[in-house]
């Protein structure tokens, strides 16, 4: 149970790659706390230099009011869950459980009880005897968030923890870990690549790129208003639509040719060249005749189950595609010429060179936001 | 399952080979098992001569029927210097085998887990010069060290060079097993608070067991045939070991006593078969890391 901060915290490597970029943020007492990002982004370095797996290179890291920055791993109070569970395949469950208990020097029955309290919380009675190599996977998972447990720590830090259990799996999981880090209470940090998670588990968390954090905050703020076009690309189940555009009037963009009317409460200097963020979700197809409509054709259409993402190219720019999601039963025909019109209280704004957010936001159904002149 | 018949218009090939074909497969199969079985006599001959000829009151060098008798055993039994050898092939054959699992499993673990500029360097010349210098090009100046450390005639002495010997190769194999061994297991206690020599009894040895256990038969095999170290490094006839003693079974006109060497190879191959067999069982032989869990 303790708060954790970075305080410009680094990690260069010997060869001179500079995973984690002087990080300066805070994670409150029994948050649940992701870091999001693709591959290379340097959240596992991140989770393993808090876990002391790796040593810092600059900057400080503080748990609950101890610098740890130097501290061996063993002494920080953490317990880590590996990606692949790392259980000890020549002990049993119960030795497992009790591994982190002897390191500790609790004498052997101590630790017996302890282990199958701890083990009997998770479901795992039937299970004390057996070898890891005779678990299931979700079963596996749990053995592993029991030894975590077990010792009880301030913080647990999650690598990845449902990314080595299968689909339908990974969703009871997924609720499983939300539900179990609530009644503990304790700090949780957890590295995951999959947004979807992400949005759903977290309390607060940081989408990182190349070592820097793009936008830290809760996944409302983050799935509503991502604060550049890095974050608006990675959040959400179909990638938002970035379209390049030109400013042409005060409140008309230029968007492959065609033109239309800019999201409600934007104004922008002409010719500025902006991105604007549309989600697939958030764009309709409007019948002929329709203004602010942009005209492309249809190339492509994923059935998604109760909705269908239908890819676009628009006419006379081929190489600008704009994606639509419509209802079940609503599809128009591959090659047929359809209009679609991005909501207004519901698109974004950004700057064309550096992609940080100058207007809009991904408005609740039931709130409209005055979006900030540009 | 039924079996509709092609269309008419369709051209069927010609079901099955032409006999031709069947003979000349037949015959380089026949021909494939002669040879094969060839091979194996070739190896098994001498194997079948050691169990038979000490059996034999007249051995020579062929396979015959023998004339049943134990004198060749009794014979060794009273011979002081032969039961004795045994004893001290055993000796040096542990002995070996403990420096070499104990000082080999930690130097494979520290070389595989840490990274430093020339390791592998260091790695491969050492393997190479351990093969020279346990030849016969070292012998004179091994003799040399050797006296001059006051390990001339004395177990410890030998012990100490078959390990030199060996130690290379066996670190060599045993940081691939290392290196096979998942990293996250060790972290994995390392954040729980383990310390390197808890990390190492905890995790490291249960799972590299098969490779210890290959490495540890290995070297006792190795230090058990070994003539040459113990020839030249003991004077005491007390203390040599087997492979050194049955150099000395030859009659007073230079021949060699057939049925001794013969009931003494055989004794000789026992101990090394049975820790073959256990090892076998209980590991199983891989000179590899295994599959991963």
């Amino acid at each position: 149970m303790a708060p954790i901060a970075l305080e410009a915290l680094s990690k260069r490597y010997p060869n001179g790659v500079l995973a984690v970029d002087a990080l300066d943020f805070t994670i409150a007492d029994g948050e649940f706390f992701a870091l999001l990002g693709p591959s290379g982004c340097g959240k596992t370095t991140l989770l393993r230099t808090i876990a002391g797996l790796e040593s810092s290179t600059g900057g400080r890291l503080l748990l609950g009011d101890r610098d740890v920055t130097h501290l061996q791993p063993g002494k920080r109070d953490v317990a880590m869950v590996f990606q692949d569970y790392a259980l000890f395949p020549h002990m049993d469950v119960a030795d497992n459980i009790a591994y982190p208990l002897r390191i500790r020097g609790m004498g052997k029955a101590d630790r017996r009880v302890k282990a199958a309290e701890t083990g009997s919380g998770l479901g795992l009675d039937a299970l004390m005897e057996r070898r890891p190599g005779q678990l299931s996977g979700g079963q596996q998972q749990r053995v592993a968030l029991a030894r975590a447990m077990a010792c009880q720590p301030s913080v647990f830090l999650f690598d990845e923890p449902l990314s080595n259990l299968d689909a339908r799996l990974r969703l009871e999981a997924r609720t499983f870990l939300k539900k179990l880090q609530k009644e503990l209470g304790v700090t949780t940090i957890f590295v995951t690549h999959d947004q979807a998670e992400a949005l759903a588990m977290a309390d607060r968390m940081a989408v990182m790129e190349a070592g820097k954090i793009r936008q830290i905050g809760t996944p409302t703020e983050i799935f509503h208003r991502p604060a550049n076009t890095f974050v608006a690309n990675f959040i959400g189940s179909s990638p938002m639509n970035l379209l390049t555009a030109t400013a042409t009037g005060a409140d008309e963009l230029t968007i492959g040719g065609q033109r239309v009317r800019a999201p409600r409460g934007v104004r922008l200097a002409t010719d500025r060249t902006v991105t604007v963020g549309a989600r697939p979700e958030y764009v309709a197809l409007v019948p002929d005749g329709s203004d602010n409509a942009l005209t492309g054709v249809v190339t492509i259409i994923e059935n998604l189950g109760a909705t269908s993402l239908l890819s676009l190219e628009l006419v006379g720019a081929e190489e600008v595609a704009v994606q639509v999601m419509v209802p079940e039963g609503s599809e128009p025909a591959i090659g047929e010429q359809v209009h679609a019109r991005y909501d207004h209280d519901r698109t974004l704004v950004y700057d064309g060179e550096s992609g940080e957010l100058i207007a809009g936001e991904v408005a609740e159904s039931n709130r409209l936001t005055k979006a900030a002149p540009g | 399952m039924s079996i509709t018949a092609p269309p008419a218009d369709i051209a069927m090939p010609e079901a099955g080979p032409s006999s031709a074909m069947v003979a000349r497969s037949f015959l380089v199969r026949v021909l494939f098992y002669v040879l094969m079985a060839l091979i194996t006599v070739f190896f098994a001959l001498p194997m079948l001569w050691l169990v038979l000829a000490p059996f034999d009151a007249t051995p020579r060098l062929t396979i015959k029927v023998p004339l049943f008798t134990l004198d060749n055993f009794r014979i060794l039994f009273d011979n002081p210097y032969a039961m004795r050898s045994l004893l001290n092939a055993v000796i040096l054959a542990v002995g070996t085998m403990l420096i070499v699992l104990v000082v080999g499993a930690l130097a494979s673990y520290a070389l595989s887990r840490v990274r430093i500029p020339g390791r592998d360097a260091l790695l491969y010349g050492l393997l190479l010069l351990s093969s020279i210098v346990t030849g016969t090009a070292a012998m004179v100046p091994i003799f040399l060290l050797m006296t001059d450390l006051g390990l001339i005639d004395t177990q410890l002495g030998v012990v100490l060079v078959m390990t030199g010997g060996l130690l290379p190769a066996a670190i060599f194999i045993l940081k691939d097993f290392m290196d096979a061994t998942p990293r996250s297991y060790e972290e994995s206690a390392k954040v729980f608070g383990a310390n390197p020599l808890q990390i190492l009894r905890d995790v490291v040895i249960p799972i590299a067991r098969p490779g210890l256990a290959t490495i540890a038969v290995w070297a006792m095999v190795n230090a058990w045939g070994n003539f040459l170290v113990p020839f030249i490094l003991l004077r005491d006839p007390d203390k040599y070991p087997a492979a050194v003693v049955m150099y000395t079974f030859y009659t007073e006109g230079g021949q060699p006593q057939l049925g001794l060497i013969s009931a003494f190879s055989l004794l000789y191959s026992i101990p090394v078969v049975i820790a073959y067999l256990v090892v076998s069982r209980r590991y199983g032989f891989r000179f590899h890391g295994g599959i991963k869990s």
